[in-house]
C-alpha cells in the first residue's frame, strides 16, 4: 500500500529506506528540519529487529573499545528526555521513558569484577567523566528487594533508563504521517537507481524519487549499499526474547537482562548467536535465558511465559555503527547501527542536522564511525 | 485397560525418549493414526492435554457422565469403540500434557509443570478444530458463551448452563447443541439463525452434493423436527445481533433485528456459534505453509492427499486440516499412518496404496456434502468484520475500529497490527482475535485475505512458567535457582 505517492515525479526531499526504529527516527528529524520524507518500508513480513528489541536506552558499558561510541550513547541518552516529551506532546502516546538508572545484575564474583574492571577502563579512557557505581549483594538488595540470594551484585549506572519500544514505534509512525511523510510498505526496495538530481528508489510498486536517500533498512542494507557506492558489512545476530505475563510491580529499574514494563509485563532477554538469516527460537537458549532470570528474580518462577521470538540484531563487525555518505554518489547516506532505540534521540537530532544541512555536531565523530575501518 | 493411565508416568525427568512418530491430540484422527501405525510397528506416542482420549467430539466417551445416552446421541457413543481400539493399541498416551513448541524431531511437552523434550522420527498434528471466534458486540459479558464450550460442560459434567437461555448463530452445531440441551430438560428460550437468508440459495446450487450425503441432512431434519416438537422458537433471518448487560455487567437480554424490527429477549444465558475453523496453532508455529480457505473462510495447512505439510516428515489429519467432521478425521488419520508407516519403510509404497484406496472412497463419499454445508454456514458479514465499537481482541482490549484506523495508516498486516495495538499479544496468543484482525486489513486495505496473511505464531504455544523452562536448561542443576550455592560474598555481609 502506499500512501498518496505520485508516480513520475520528485516525491520528496529524502527517501528512507527502512521504517525501522532507526529509519524513522532519522525521517522524523529529517521532518524537523522541514523537509519532505519518504519512507520506503517492507510489508507485513519482515526481519525487522525493531519489534524484537528490548527497550533499553543505555549508557554504561557502551563503547569500551570506541570511545567515540560511548560519548554518542550518553548524548542520545542526554537528549531523549526532550525527545521523548515532544513525540508524546505530538501523538498522546506515553512512551514509558524512565531514566532512572540501570542495573547489570551480575551472578558471580568473578562476572563482576570483570564488569567493574571494563568500566574503570571506561571511565580512564574518557578522561574520568562516566559515573557508573558497583554495587555488592547488600547494596543490590538495597535498591530491589526481590533479588536472588546467589547473586553476586551488580553495577550501576545512573544514566541508563528505558522505554516501550513498541509505543515509540507506533508514536514514531503516527507523527511522521500527521506530518505528511509519505509511507509505502511496498518493499524491500529492488533497486536503487541514482540519476541527476536525486534518487530513484524502486519496488514491486510505483517507484519514489527524491533528491537524497537514507539507507536504513538494518541489514538489507549489505545488499542496498553497493549500488550507491558505500559498503555496509552487517552480520544478523540473534537476540531472542521471553516476555511473561503482567506481575505486580516489583524492580524500579532495568537491567541488562530483565526488566519490567509500564504495565507489569516482564521481558527477558540477551543471548547473543551468530546464526544467519534464522530469526526463530531455541528450547536451548530460552531455557538458559529463563534460567538467569529465574536466578536473578525468584520470584519470576512461577510466572508465565506469553511468548518468546528471535530477532535478527544488525551487527557490524566491531559492532560501533556506520554513519557515511557517499562518495561516488553524494547524496546517498548510510546508517547503521544495533541500538535503534538508545540512538534515537542522536538520529531525530544531530545525526538528521548532518544529512539535512551537512551540519556536523561535535560528538558525533562521523570519522570514527566510516566503513573506512573495516577496510584497513 | 484403564483408559486414563500415562506413558509418562514411567518415564524418569532426564529421559528424552524418541518415537518413530509422536501424534498430537487423541480426537478421531489422532486415535486412527495411532491404531494403524501401532499395527504396523511403529513406537507411537500420544500426547493430550485432556485426562481422557476421545478429543472435542468424544470427550469423556471412555466414561461417560450422563445416564441417558439419548442426550448426546448415537452419533457421540460411536466414539466408544474407537477409544476402546486407542486404549489397547501399544501406543505411549501422554495424557494432560500439552505440547508448546516442535521443532523439526523433537517437541517440548509440559506435564503436571514439568517440560520434557520428545524425539520423533515423524510428527502428526490432530489437533482439530476450534470454534470460530465470534465478536458482536456484548461478546465478552459473563453470560454469553460458545456452544462449543456449553457442550463440553454436558459432556465432560453433565451440567448445562443456567437459563433462561437462548442460542445464537449458524452451523450444525447450533441446532444439535440445542436439542440435547432439550433432551437434558433444560427450556431453550429461543434458537436464532443469523445465516443471511441468500446462503440458502447458494447452497442449494451444491443440492446433488447434499443429495449424495443425505444422511447428514435426514440429521439436520430430525433436528429441526425436535425443536418444533419441544416447542422451542426457531427464528430465521436474524441480524444485529447484541448482549446487554444488567446494572452488574451481566448478560440480562439480548437485542437482535428480525424482519426490519428490532426486538428484545430476556435471558441468563446465550450460547453463540458460527462455525467451527481448523486449529493451525501449533501448524502456524512450526512454520508449515497454510492458504486461505475461501469457502470455509479459514486458514488451512496446505498437504498432499496423505496429509503430508510443507515441512519434512509433518503431518496434519482430521479438522485441523480443513472442516471435514469426525467421520473424515478417523480416516485421515489413517490415510497419515500408511504414508507415514510408508514413508519409515515400514511398508511398502504398493502396500500403501492399495490400503488406502476404500479409505480414500469413503472420505470422498462422507465430503460429498460439504460444499452445501459450507455454503449454507458462511458466517454473515456482521461476525467476520465487525462493527467498529465491538472488541476483537479480547486479552489487550483492542476493538475493530482500532484495527481499521492503524490499517489506513499503513499497516501491512497483523504483525504489524501487533506492534502498533498489541492485538493478539495477550495470553490466548491470538486465537481469539487471529482471523478477525486479517479479515479487517483485508477490509481496509481492500485487498484479498490471503495477502494480508496470519499472524506469525511463537512458541511456546501453551502458557509454561519462567521457572519451567528454567528447569530445562543444560547444564540444569547450574543454573537452577534452588541448587545454586548463595555467593560467598553476600553470605559474608548478611
Amino acid at each position: 500500500m502506499s500512501a498518496g505517492l505520485m508516480p513520475g515525479r520528485c516525491d520528496a526531499d529524502v527517501a528512507v529506506i527502512g521504517g525501522g526504529l532507526v529509519g524513522l527516527a532519522v525521517a522524523l528529524g529529517l521532518q524537523e528540519q522541514g523537509l519532505k520524507v519518504a519512507v520506503v518500508d517492507e510489508g507485513d513480513i519482515a526481519l525487522r529487529a525493531s519489534r524484537g528489541n528490548f527497550g533499553l536506552v543505555w549508557v554504561q558499558g557502551k563503547g569500551d573499545t570506541c570511545p567515540e561510541y560511548a560519548r554518542l550513547s550518553r548524548l542520545s541518552a542526554r537528549l531523549w528526555k526532550d525527545y521523548a516529551a515532544e513525540l508524546t506532546d505530538a501523538t498522546g502516546v506515553d512512551l514509558q521513558l524512565s531514566q532512572i538508572g540501570g542495573l547489570y545484575v551480575c551472578l558471580s564474583d568473578d562476572e563482576l569484577a570483570q564488569r567493574a574492571d571494563m568500566l574503570s577502563a571506561m571511565r580512564d579512557t574518557l578522561g574520568g567523566d562516566y559515573p557508573f557505581e558497583v554495587l555488592d549483594h547488600t547494596a543490590l538488595k538495597a535498591k530491589v528487594p526481590e533479588i536472588g540470594p546467589t547473586v553476586a551484585g551488580a553495577t550501576w549506572g545512573p544514566e541508563d533508563g528505558h522505554v516501550n519500544p513498541l509505543l515509540l514505534m507506533r508514536a514514531m509512525v503516527q507523527r511522521f504521517n500527521q506530518r505528511g511523510g509519505l509511507l509505502s510498505t511496498e518493499g524491500p526496495v529492488l533497486k536503487i537507481e541514482p540519476n541527476e538530481g536525486g534518487f530513484r528508489i524502486h519496488t514491486r510498486g510505483q517507484p519514489v524519487a527524491a533528491g537524497k536517500v537514507v539507507l536504513a533498512a538494518g541489514l538489507g542494507n549489505r545488499d542496498l549499499a553497493p549500488q550507491v557506492g558505500l559498503s555496509a558489512p552487517v552480520i544478523p545476530n540473534r537476540g531472542q526474547v521471553l516476555i511473561a505475563e503482567r506481575v505486580r510491580h516489583f524492580l524500579d529499574y532495568p537491567t541488562g537482562h530483565v526488566r519490567q514494563t509500564g504495565e507489569g509485563t516482564i521481558q527477558c532477554g540477551d543471548s547473543k548467536e551468530d546464526v544467519g538469516f534464522d530469526p526463530g527460537t531455541t528450547t536451548d537458549v530460552m531455557a538458559a535465558i529463563a534460567a538467569r532470570a529465574v536466578r536473578m528474580f525468584p520470584l519470576l518462577e512461577q510466572v508465565k511465559l506469553v511468548r518468546a521470538w528471535g530477532a535478527l540484531r544488525v551487527m557490524t563487525p566491531d559492532g560501533y555503527p556506520i554513519y557515511q555518505q557517499s562518495e561516488q554518489h553524494p547524496g546517498a547516506y548510510l546508517v547503521t547501527c544495533h541500538s535503534g532505540v538508545t540512538l534515537a534521540a542522536a538520529h531525530a537530532g544531530p545525526l538528521a542536522d548532518w544529512i539535512a544541512n551537512d551540519r556536523v555536531h561535535n560528538e558525533l565523530a562521523l570519522e570514527a564511525f566510516h566503513a573506512q575501518r573495516f577496510s584497513l | 485397560m484403564n483408559p486414563s493411565a500415562s506413558a509418562l508416568s514411567a518415564v524418569d525427568d532426564t529421559a528424552v525418549a524418541d518415537y518413530d512418530l509422536a501424534v498430537v491430540g487423541s480426537g478421531p484422527a489422532g486415535m486412527a493414526a495411532a491404531i494403524d501405525a501401532a499395527e504396523r510397528g511403529l513406537s507411537v506416542a500420544v500426547i493430550d492435554d485432556q485426562p481422557l482420549p476421545g478429543g472435542q467430539i468424544y470427550r469423556q466417551v471412555g466414561d461417560p457422565v450422563l445416564q441417558d445416552r439419548n442426550v448426546l446421541g448415537p452419533d457421540y457413543y460411536y466414539g466408544e469403540s474407537l477409544v476402546q481400539r486407542f486404549c489397547a493399541a501399544t501406543v505411549d498416551r501422554i495424557d494432560r500434557a500439552s505440547v508448546w513448541e516442535a521443532g523439526p524431531r523433537h517437541l517440548c511437552l509440559s506435564r503436571d509443570g514439568r517440560s520434557r523434550r520428545l524425539g520423533f522420527k515423524a510428527l502428526l498434528l490432530a489437533t482439530g478444530a476450534q470454534e470460530r471466534p465470534v465478536p458482536f458486540p456484548g461478546w465478552t459479558l459473563p453470560g454469553v458463551m460458545t456452544c462449543g464450550a456449553a457442550q463440553i460442560m454436558l459432556k465432560t459434567s453433565g451440567l448445562a448452563p443456567s437459563a433462561p437461555l437462548v442460542l445464537a448463530g449458524s452451523g450444525p452445531l447450533l441446532l444439535l447443541l440445542a436439542c440435547q440441551l432439550l433432551r437434558t430438560g433444560i427450556q431453550v428460550e429461543a434458537v436464532l439463525e443469523t445465516t443471511p437468508t441468500a446462503h440458502y440459495r447458494d447452497a442449494l446450487r451444491e443440492l446433488g452434493g447434499a443429495l449424495r450425503g443425505w444422511r447428514a441432512l435426514a440429521k439436520g431434519m430430525g433436528l429441526l423436527a425436535e425443536l418444533k416438537r419441544g416447542g422451542v422458537k426457531h427464528l430465521g433471518g436474524v441480524s444485529e445481533l447484541r448482549a446487554l448487560a444488567d446494572s452488574e455487567g451481566k448478560l440480562d437480554r439480548i437485542s437482535y433485528r428480525r424482519r426490519g424490527r428490532e426486538q428484545r429477549i430476556a435471558c441468563r444465558t446465550l450460547l453463540v456459534h458460527q462455525g467451527v475453523v481448523p486449529n493451525v496453532q501449533l501448524s502456524r508455529a512450526v512454520g508449515a505453509e497454510h492458504h486461505w480457505d475461501a469457502l470455509q473462510e479459514c486458514w488451512r495447512p496446505t498437504l498432499d492427499s496423505w496429509g503430508a505439510s510443507s515441512i519434512d516428515n509433518l503431518f496434519i489429519a482430521g479438522d485441523g486440516s480443513g472442516i471435514g467432521g469426525a467421520l473424515v478425521a478417523e480416516k485421515q488419520g489413517r490415510l497419515a499412518a500408511l504414508a507415514i508407516a510408508a514413508r519409515l519403510q515400514r511398508i511398502s509404497d504398493q502396500e500403501r496404496d492399495a490400503e488406502a484406496a476404500p479409505i480414500q472412497r469413503e472420505i470422498h463419499r462422507e465430503l460429498a456434502i460439504r460444499p452445501f454445508l459450507d455454503r449454507l454456514y458462511r458466517p454473515a458479514q456482521e461476525f467476520l468484520r465487525p462493527a467498529d465499537d465491538t472488541l476483537v481482541c479480547r486479552c489487550e482490549e483492542v476493538t475493530a475500529g482500532e484495527i481499521r484506523r492503524i490499517a489506513r495508516g499503513g499497516c501491512a498486516g497483523p504483525n504489524q497490527a501487533k506492534a502498533f495495538s498489541r492485538a493478539g499479544m495477550g495470553p490466548c496468543q491470538g486465537r481469539l482475535c487471529g482471523l478477525t484482525v486479517s479479515q479487517l486489513i483485508a477490509e481496509a486495505r481492500e485487498v484479498p485475505v490471503a495477502d494480508v496473511g496470519y499472524y506469525r505464531v511463537r512458541s511456546p504455544i501453551k502458557p509454561i512458567t519462567l521457572g519451567e523452562l528454567a528447569a530445562m536448561a543444560t547444564p540444569a542443576k547450574e543454573l537452577g535457582a534452588h541448587d545454586a550455592k548463595p555467593a560467598p560474598a553476600a553470605d559474608a555481609k548478611h
